[in-house]
């Protein structure tokens, strides 16, 4: 059987590549999607712990399912609002987003 | 029915006070008769209490009967709401239930038409029930709630008609003097209860007798006890309270601030006095010393005061003087049966004199005179009340007072004996005065004695009603009485500390007393008869005196000079102290802080999305390394 850290390692890496994107992008359609992989790398580690500890239960898996679901619906929501900012600014640079500041 | 069910003494009362609170103003004549009915049965009730209490005495081992209920339960602190009956109870008991009972029938006429006459009964029956709570307390705890119902109660009806300043100032005046020594008692009760781990009253005896409390220990926690009923009954210092009380309605000083509450101390202490017996003999000694200069002080007062009920509360103070002397010579029964003649011939005094204040609208004894031909029941009424107050024989207080000097004389020294004996002239002064001033002579104001006329029945047959006892009722000192009547014998027979003690006669006693005492009467109707001549001759001849009595003693204006420098003085620090310190630094100094900072950190604020990112990831790391470096 592949040792946990395998897997460990994986979403460690994953994660942060997506918090690197999250970061440094400066395009709203970008950092949305570094933040699906972050997303996603939680996903791996709940599948992981799911399968090697507790391989009776479906929790982990079950959770994972949601984190799908829920990202899906926040895709929808999130590019209608970048949608919006880009028709109000002509831009989807999120340096621009700052209209809530004091 | 019997003492099991003695609870429902207070319980009738306590009841019929909540119904008139919510209904009394729907009710027709604003439900007064609910208030006399309630306590007609308490007071018809105390007679199954009596028939069962005299059954249970015929066994030599009663201590009383006990009835109580689990109020309040932690781990080992237990709250009790008991009530308890002896024969101290007893003697409480009927001065209670007699009185109230006349007082209510009595008010019903003196009230009639005031605004307030619904809430006057409601109150009325508030403390009754109190009152009787008080009384039947078998613990310190529940006593000293009925004690701060009492004195709420009396706050009200001091202040009933509010709408007077000075009413308004005697009350505020009567509720904070009374609650100094409140402090005390429960300090003390806190004390007795921190060694004995009880509340219960028999226990705590049984507990000092054991040896349970040191010596020194025991003697200061009576002391606080005893403050409580220097306050309660007006005892100096704390006496100043008393004659402003009488800003009330008349039948509320006869029943609260003459029959009933301000006897609660005295109760109190007889109910406690085999621990003051353990403890140190400085303690009875202390309560000697105040009952005598009690004494001293309110008889001379009442030589000087002018306002017809002013002198009677003097007397009171006198009679509550004499009460403690009798306590501090280790004799409830002295105490007791002084306690229950006064009782009576106290209230007959104030309502009598109630009945003059509201036939003429006049209290000041200047404006009176020669109402004896107009209002024979009350004069004679008064003039019965008068002189059991001096101790004329064989009136009820004649053989009170001289139970107290027989008492005083044997366990005091002679000069304590001596200043009581004094005293006997001085009460005879005063109240003779009071007399030949207000009911003797030709009317001072022509157009008051004109409008004169005969208290209305209502009012005249409670005076009848309480002269009865007046007369007879001191003759329970005999054996033969006591046995007609079902008791086990004569008063000292039924109550007393360790052992019952048969009445003797005596002689030597009773003729000083009696010589002092109607000599002092005798002085004082020559002196004030005739347009008061001689009276008035003697107070200009000692006018240093005469002023020095009618401020009495500066000792009020002493208080007040004590309240507006030393009390005011360190109050202005203290509210420098909570203005300055704990408002406008404290209070006011972390909302400016919390404002500055936020003025000030708003610009980190910057609304780009990215910066916050950098912010959370860069927190969550700082958390994630201190996590793994604590770890290891």
């Amino acid at each position: 059987m592949i040792p946990i850290n395998h897997f460990l390692v994986l979403s460690t890496i994953l994660f942060s590549i997506g918090m690197y994107g999250v970061l440094s992008r400066r395009n709203a359609v970008l950092v949305l999607m570094s933040v699906e992989l972050m997303l996603q790398a939680v996903s791996i580690n709940f599948i992981t712990f799911a399968a090697y500890l507790d391989p009776q239960k479906a929790t982990g898996i079950i959770f994972a399912v949601f984190v799908i679901v829920v990202a899906a619906a926040e895709v929808g929501l999130a590019l209608a609002m970048i949608l919006r900012f880009y028709r109000n600014k002509q831009t989807a640079n999120v340096d621009e987003a700052d209209m809530m500041k004091w | 029915m019997g003492m099991q069910e003695a609870w429902l003494l207070p319980a009738i009362p306590a009841v019929a006070f909540v119904f008139l609170l919510l209904f009394g103003a729907y009710l027709p004549r604003r439900g007064d008769w609910v208030a006399i009915a309630a306590i007609g049965a308490s007071f018809v009730l105390f007679f199954f209490v009596l028939a069962d209490l005299l059954d249970a005495v015929k066994d030599p081992e009663f201590v009383g009967g006990v009835k109580s209920w689990t109020w309040v339960e932690f781990d080992n602190f237990k709250i009790e709401l008991g009530f308890f009956v002896d024969q101290i109870t007893i003697v409480m008991l009927i001065v209670v239930s007699f009185v109230a009972l006349m007082v209510q029938i009595y008010s019903v006429a003196y009230m009639k038409g005031d605004p307030r006459y619904g809430w006057y009964f409601t109150v009325m029956c508030l403390f009754t029930a109190s009152m009787l709570t008080l009384v039947l307390a078998d613990n310190l705890l529940l006593m000293y709630a009925a004690w701060e119902g009492v004195g709420f109660c009396s706050f009200l009806l001091i202040g009933f008609w509010w709408e007077r300043r000075s009413a308004a100032e005697a009350a505020k005046k009567a509720f904070i003097t009374t609650r100094i020594g409140d402090v005390g008692f429960l300090i003390g009760i806190i004390l007795l209860w921190r060694e004995a781990n009880t509340f219960n009253i028999q226990e705590i005896i049984h507990f000092a007798e054991n040896g349970g409390y040191s010596n020194t220990y025991l003697t200061i926690a009576v002391l606080f006890l005893f403050g409580g009923a220097i306050g309660k009954s007006g005892q100096f210092p704390l006496h100043v309270w008393l004659p402003d009380a009488m800003e009330g309605p008349t039948p509320v000083s006869a029943l609260i601030h003459a029959a009933t509450m301000v006897v609660a101390g005295v109760y109190m202490v007889a109910r406690m006095l085999p621990v003051f017996e353990v403890a140190d003999p400085i303690a009875l000694d202390v309560v000697t010393i105040l009952g005598l200069t009690t004494v001293m002080l309110s008889a001379t007062m009442g030589l000087a005061a002018t306002d017809i009920k002013r002198v009677i509360a003097y007397s009171t103070l006198n009679s509550l003087g004499l009460m403690f002397v009798a306590l501090g010579s280790h004799s409830v029964t002295a105490a007791m049966l002084y306690l229950f003649v006064h009782g009576f011939f106290k209230a007959m005094l104030f309502l009598g004199s109630g009945a003059v204040i509201h036939a003429t609208e006049k209290q000041d004894v200047n404006d009176l005179g020669g109402l004896a031909r107009k209002m024979p029941v009350t004069s004679i009424t008064f003039a019965l009340g008068a002189a059991a107050m001096i101790g004329v024989i064989p009136l009820s207080g004649f053989w009170a007072k001289d139970e107290v000097l027989h008492a005083a004389n044997n366990a005091q020294n002679v000069f304590c004996y001596l200043v009581l004996l004094a005293s006997l002239v001085i009460t005879g002064l005063y109240m003779t005065r009071l007399y030949v001033l207000t009911f003797l002579g030709e009317p001072k104001d022509r157009h008051v004695y004109d409008h004169a006329h005969e208290a209305e029945p209502l009012m005249s047959v409670p005076l009848v009603l309480l002269a009865i006892p007046t007369v007879i009722g001191g003759l329970v000192v005999f054996h033969g009485v006591g046995k007609a009547l079902g008791f086990p014998g004569g008063f000292g027979e039924f109550v007393y500390l360790e052992e019952p003690e048969k009445f003797k006669f005596h002689v030597d006693i009773a003729l000083e007393s009696t010589v002092l005492a109607v000599g002092g009467a005798a002085i004082g109707y020559y002196a004030w008869a005739n347009g008061a001549a001689l009276a008035t001759r003697v107070r200009q001849t000692f006018s240093p005196i005469a002023a020095l009595l009618s401020h009495r003693y500066y000792i009020d204006d002493i208080y007040q000079w004590g309240i507006n420098h030393i009390i005011l003085g360190l109050g202005a620090v203290l509210a420098w102290f909570d203005r300055v310190i704990v408002n406008d630094t404290g209070v006011d100094g972390s909302a400016e802080l919390g404002y500055l900072a936020g003025n000030e950190l708003k610009y980190t604020e910057t609304g780009k999305i990215p910066n916050y990112a950098l912010a959370i990831a860069a927190g969550v790391l700082v958390i994630a390394v201190l996590f793994l470096v604590l770890e290891a």
